[in-house]
């Protein structure tokens, strides 16, 4: 008598055994990083220590865990209104160049008085974000032209647009670096409280708004049916171009927003190399996330946590930050692993033969 | 041995998610009988089948393959075993050919020698078979190609080439013609009397009367009975399949005095290269039923795609009088003005299967405004009117508004669209098979909408491949070939003429 498995579909399974599953693949891939970063060097009792009491129970790694989380969460609910949409939005690095770049042409045309320099630099930034997300969009809807390629290449074109204004009419004129300007202190992300950017409130507000947008809007509907069964969508009278229209420029816009809290929140003025690796978290973010704008800034904290983590690692123990996209990858991988687990049972037989 | 049991289960079960689909069921079929599983739609016969061909594993209970005990693991292990299953919804990979199909079944037999040499002995293989159950199918063909029928025969040559001795079809007749379903039954029958077992999963009574040698009837999840077909009367057969209650008659319709035209199709023509529909005219008065018959595949499906505004590629003229181009409204327009639409494919373009009951029936009334404006949702009015609607069209099986709607079973998905749709009293009703796939009780039902929706002033067009509704319910009838009508029927019409038309023009 030999013992066998045999797998079944699943035809539903309740949201809680899903979150279950999701938190426990998130476990697994913490742990392979931890036996990751063991082999690498760390030593194994430190771990816990690093990660959690250093990072989350410090006031001050605290702080920056937030700081970096909010350009993390625009990226990620950016990831999740556009994928919602079932447009493959690879684009949020270019949308969140040029948000940076309309944020910082206010500030060196000095646009507007200083009381409204910094609402004005939002603006242009969720503007110029949509901006660069309308051709790929429209090229989608009208011509049928892949939204992967083409938003993949316009980060291309936006990376080497700003490095052509960093190096040449928007670069500091007081040293050499390729960089803006210092922008002024009214031009900041103001801080509030014991030294908390002003950036994570409005990321709260913000994924706020995109649940909102994802549950409660009649949009939202659209945007189910677009997801899940867009053949019927349009026989049953859902306006799809248009929801996905919205949804994507929604995404571009928050990308761009996303830009502004890096150059206005972070460094204080537009760097050549600002927006790298977020591009990626992004698309990340929302994939961990499914997709859930809870979920998503959830995701995107834990980033954050593994960024600056990352940070002091590379510090004391001189582990290259490339671990923390190694770990990041691993986390992918279980988490999309899981979804095996949600769409299957497993059950045992007993063997025959 | 001939008289040897080829399948026997005993006592099976099967739970999906906590509904029981199958309970304490038994099932004998024999070496050389045409066995027909009799039953409504989500009484359990699919599920029964899925556990023979190896899909499900049972939960209770025990299987018997020729008289031996056995566990199956797979699919695989049921084809050792000489099962072969041929499924409703046909598993065939489209843009591949015939012969490829085949051989991708047969990877596990044929796994020798290099690939065109194994695809031109499969190509040799279908022509024999085919040739010896009296198929006409091109093995170079392309699945895409071919029509429902044809793939049909493909499915069920693809089991028989991988050594099939127990055939089961699942509905066969479901998607058929009455003379394509002939033709099929016919050939099945000589399976049996070689010697094979076929089982017949069926939901209608014809195929069950002319071709079966024995008849268990499912009813609930249980089987109730096994029967010699003629050894009871009909009655007793309807009786044992839906229960004491609810037997369903149809009487033909009375002479009746149609209104004013409402709907005229002037000049139809699809654009493409395939002229499906070739200058379609046809005028749908206020009040009446307008049945469109016809053999598939005569551009019925475009003709509902073009009026039910799914995309289709046509020009000509589809006015609405007193409204205006019925190609020029958009889904809200649709609405407001009362245009009520029941695709053929049911999950293709009327539900959205992954989502919830609550939310494909919202769609039906999102426009007007009734469920809040665009920035907010008004979740509880849509889960009060979605109750409402589920019980006054008697939509059964919901356990949750908030259950995905693939999770009901075929008769009360429709009833879903069709409570949807008649929400408000629709003016202009189009139905395209509007009762295929499901079982008495519920045909009866969706029958009844489209006769109260035509009493209260409707204009009902209802186009089908089965000539018993057309019949049944129109109170006149267009004959559709070649992509126009070409014959016009009323009531009381020629059950003859009509089939002379719908074969004649071809």
């Amino acid at each position: 008598m030999n013992r066998r498995y045999a797998l079944e579909v699943r035809q539903q399974m309740a949201w809680y055994w899903q979150a279950l599953i999701i938190a426990g693949s998130l476990i697994l891939g913490l742990l392979v990083s931890g036996t990751i970063l063991v082999v690498a060097g760390v030593p194994a009792g430190e771990l816990l220590n690093e990660f959690v009491i250093l990072t989350l129970f410090d006031a001050q790694s605290l702080q920056s865990v937030l700081f970096q989380a909010s350009p993390l969460i625009m990226v990620g609910l950016a990831g999740c209104l556009a994928f919602r949409a079932k447009f493959w939005n690879l684009g949020l690095e270019g949308q969140m160049i040029f948000g940076a770049i309309g944020a910082t042409a206010i500030t060196m045309w000095d646009i507007g008085s200083p009381a409204i320099r910094l609402p004005l630099m939002m603006a242009a930034a969720m503007a110029c974000g949509l901006l660069w997300a309308i051709a790929p969009v429209l090229l989608r809807l009208k011509l049928q032209v892949n939204e992967i390629v083409s938003t993949l290449m316009l980060n291309y074109i936006a990376i080497n647009f700003l490095l052509h204004l960093m190096y040449g009419a928007w670069k500091d004129p007081k040293d050499a670096f390729p960089y803006s300007p210092k922008y002024e202190s009214f031009e900041l992300l103001p801080e509030f409280g014991d030294g908390l950017s002003m950036s994570i409130p409005i990321a709260i507000v913000i994924a706020l708004v995109v649940l909102w947008f994802i549950n409660i809007s009649r949009a939202g509907l659209y945007l189910r049916f677009v997801d899940k069964s867009p053949q019927v969508a349009r026989s049953v009278g859902v306006p799809v171009a248009k929801t996905i229209l919205l949804a994507v420029l929604f995404s571009g816009a928050l990308a761009g927003l996303a830009g502004l809290m890096v150059a206005a929140g972070q460094e204080g003025r537009l760097t050549h190399s600002f927006y790298v690796g977020y591009g990626f978290s992004g698309i990340l973010i929302a994939f961990l996330a499914r997709n859930n704008p809870i979920a998503a800034t959830c995701a995107a904290l834990l980033i954050a946590t593994l960024f600056v983590a990352g940070r002091s690692l590379q510090v004391f123990y001189q582990i290259p930050f490339a671990m923390v996209q190694l770990i990041q990858a691993v986390l992918v991988i279980c988490v999309a692993s899981s979804d095996f687990f949600i769409r299957h049972r497993i059950r045992r037989v007993q063997g025959g033969e | 041995m001939s008289k040897q049991n080829a399948i026997q289960l005993n006592g099976v079960s099967k739970t999906f998610d906590g509904f029981k689909a199958l309970s304490d069921a038994d099932f004998t079929a024999r070496w050389g009988e045409v066995h027909a599983l009799l039953g409504e739609n989500g009484a359990g016969k699919s599920s029964l089948m899925n556990i023979v061909a190896g899909l499900y594993g049972p939960e209770g209970g025990s299987l018997f393959i020729n008289d031996n005990p056995v566990k199956l693991k797979g699919p695989k292990e049921a084809a050792k075993l000489g099962i072969g299953m041929v499924h409703q919804h046909f598993k065939l990979v489209t843009p591949f050919t015939v012969a490829e199909n085949i051989l991708l079944n047969l990877g596990h037999i044929q796994s020798s020698g290099l690939y065109r040499e194994r695809l031109r002995r499969v190509s040799e293989d279908i022509r024999a078979m085919a040739k010896r159950i009296g198929f006409e199918i091109d093995p170079d063909a392309r699945i895409d190609q071919l029509s429902i029928a044809e793939q049909q025969r493909v499915e069920i040559l693809k089991v028989l080439l991988a050594g099939a001795r127990i055939l089961i079809l699942d509905e066969p007749t479901a998607v058929l013609t009455e003379e394509e379903a002939e033709r099929l039954l016919t050939t099945v029958q000589g399976f049996a009397r070689e010697g094979a077992a076929v089982i017949l999963v069926t939901h209608k009574m014809n195929d069950v009367l002319r071709y079966a040698d024995q008849v268990t009837i499912m009813r609930s999840g249980q089987t109730v009975k096994t029967v010699k077909p003629d050894s009871v009367s009909v009655d007793e057969l309807v009786r044992l399949t839906v229960g004491e209650s609810g037997t369903g008659t149809s009487d033909q319709p009375a002479e009746r005095t149609p209104g004013e035209a409402y709907l005229q199709v002037k000049g139809l023509t699809s654009t493409g290269s395939h002229r499906a529909l070739n200058g379609l005219d046809l005028t749908l008065n206020k009040g009446e039923i307008y049945g469109i018959a016809g053999v598939g595949g005569n551009g019925q499906s475009e003709l509902a795609n073009a009026l039910m505004g799914i995309p289709e590629a046509v020009e000509g003229q589809m006015e609405l009088i007193g409204e205006g181009d019925l190609s020029e409204f958009d889904a809200a327009r649709r609405r407001s003005i009362g245009v009520a639409a029941i695709p053929a494919d049911r999950y293709g373009a009327a539900l959205a299967g992954p989502l919830s009951i609550a939310d494909n029936f919202a769609l039906g009334d999102i426009h007007s405004g009734r469920y809040g404006p665009f920035w907010y949702l008004k979740t509880r009015a849509i889960e009060a009117d979605a109750a409402e609607a589920v019980k006054q069209f008697d939509v059964q099986g919901v356990r949750s508004l908030k259950q995905k709607a693939a999770l009901l079973s075929g008769g009360n998905a429709q009833k879903l669209v069709i409570s949807r749709e008649f929400n408000h009293p629709p003016k202009l009703v189009l139905a395209h098979s509007p009762s295929r796939g499901l079982d008495v009780k519920a045909t009866e039902a969706v029958r009844d909408r489209l006769r109260a929706a035509r009493d209260d002033g409707a204009a009902v067009l209802l186009i089908s491949e089965d000539l018993d509704e057309v019949m049944a319910m129109a109170d006149r009838i267009g004959v559709m070939s070649a992509g126009r009508i070409v014959a016009e029927f009323s009531q009381p019409a020629d059950r003859q003429a009509i089939g002379q038309a719908m074969v004649n023009h071809v």
